[in-house]
């Protein structure tokens, strides 16, 4: 368990501010005031599940605009692709699938990285991650393929992560 | 309001019913577990997008209120972030709990790794 | 166009389909599955009839319905998950 820091608790205020604004976006006097002393007492409770290290790193307004172009383009352009494919496979009377798992290598140090990519390859359709492991200092991903056209390693990493690793290592270095 | 505007938000969530359908054949049809589990993936992602990209245009343009568009926003936020968590723990508790598809995977690197 | 009470009927109507899966499937993880893609579904059905009737107060119920959803499933996940792989040493000190 983490200690409760200040920064930590700092961030996850201004989050939960702007999601109370976001949910009642009523701007009388009251209900800010009650938005802020409802958030004050969340993030000193929980922010110590929440926020680990790199505190403001996802404040910065350059990186943010880098994360919402991530989310907006490179991702949806990969969802699209595998929802059309996914689509196909469902009308054509779910015969042609061909599942396994794969494990396949990810160069990725963050723990806010991981985290995105491998939420990123669930929210594709046809790929699911299942487990997430470390051998010597390498990070591996065992991922449920619906369509296997390669055995595990780099070729099926390269096939499975697309363009969204790249556009990850673009925010987190 | 226009009808071009209409035609464009009415195409925005059928693209959205469409998907939904194809996600519901597939659960329904599918041969194993975790093959349902994809195509459920289909319904929480284009579904979820198409009608809150109809949604956000028809409270923008036609009913003229920001509180509407900013609460369709938060829901599709809201599903895109969380519900990738829930199919981790349910994917990964099912093969735990010995559930195994009943037609042979082409490889299952994770039973060779873990399972004894 | 379309209105839009006939895309609200048309969700409520395939997730009622879904409910076929939960009636039938024969694992656990086969019923939960079906039971978290009728909830988005029965959302969606939600918004789109707080457009069509212009009462807000579908848009609220639908979050909720969205964040009662995850929990359910997570909370059925996490049953489930019994540990009984074989972990490495190394791992065996990060997962306990």
């Amino acid at each position: 368990m983490q200690k409760t820091t200040f920064s930590g608790v700092a961030t996850t205020f201004i989050v939960s501010y702007a999601f109370w604004i976001l949910l009642t976006w009523s701007f009388a006097a009251q209900e800010l005031i009650a938005g802020a002393v409802v958030s004050l007492g969340v993030s000193l409770f929980s922010s110590r599940f929440f926020i680990h290290d790199h505190t403001f790193w996802l404040l910065n307004p350059i990186r943010l605009l880098k994360g919402l172009y991530y989310s907006l383009v490179t991702f949806i352009i990969e969802l699209v692709k595998a929802n059309i494919d996914m689509a196909k496979r469902c009308f054509g009377g779910c015969k042609n699938v061909n599942p396994g798992i794969v494990k396949i290598p990810v160069e990725l140090d963050s723990d806010y990285a991981q985290n995105i990519l491998a939420n990123s390859i669930t929210l594709t359709p046809g790929t699911m991650t299942m487990e997430i492991t470390e051998e010597e200092g390498q990070i591996y991903y065992y991922i449920h393929w619906i369509d296997v056209q390669a055995p595990g390693g780099k070729v099926a990493g390269d096939m499975i992560k697309g363009n969204l690793e790249k556009g990850i290592r673009r925010i987190w270095k | 309001m226009t009808m071009t505007l209409r035609i464009i938000i009415d195409v925005f969530i059928a693209i959205g019913a469409i998907f939904a359908l194809a996600g519901t054949i597939g659960i329904i049809k599918m041969p194993d577990t975790f093959c349902r589990m994809q195509a459920s993936t289909c319904i929480t992602t284009m579904g979820v997008l198409g009608v809150c990209i109809g949604a956000l245009l028809y409270s923008i343009f036609e009913l003229h209120s920001p509180a509407t568009a900013v609460k369709v926003v938060v829901i599709a936020a809201l599903i895109f972030t969380t519900n990738p968590v829930g199919a981790h723990a349910l994917a990964k508790g099912a093969y735990q709990n010995g559930i195994r598809p009943e037609k042979r995977m082409v490889v299952d690197e994770l039973r060779r790794d873990f399972d004894e | 166009m379309i209105d839009l009470v006939i895309f609200s009927v048309l969700f409520a109507a395939l997730a009622l389909v879904n409910l076929y899966r939960f009636v039938k499937g024969p694992t656990a993880p086969d019923r939960m599955c079906a039971v978290d893609a009728t909830d988005i579904m029965i959302s969606l059905a939600m918004v789109l009839f707080s457009l069509y009737s212009g009462r807000g107060i579908y848009l609220d119920i639908s979050i909720i319905s969205a964040m009662l959803g995850i929990i359910n499933t997570m909370l059925i996940g996490r049953y489930l998950d019994r540990r009984r792989w074989v972990y490495h040493d190394d791992d065996s000190k990060n997962n306990n």
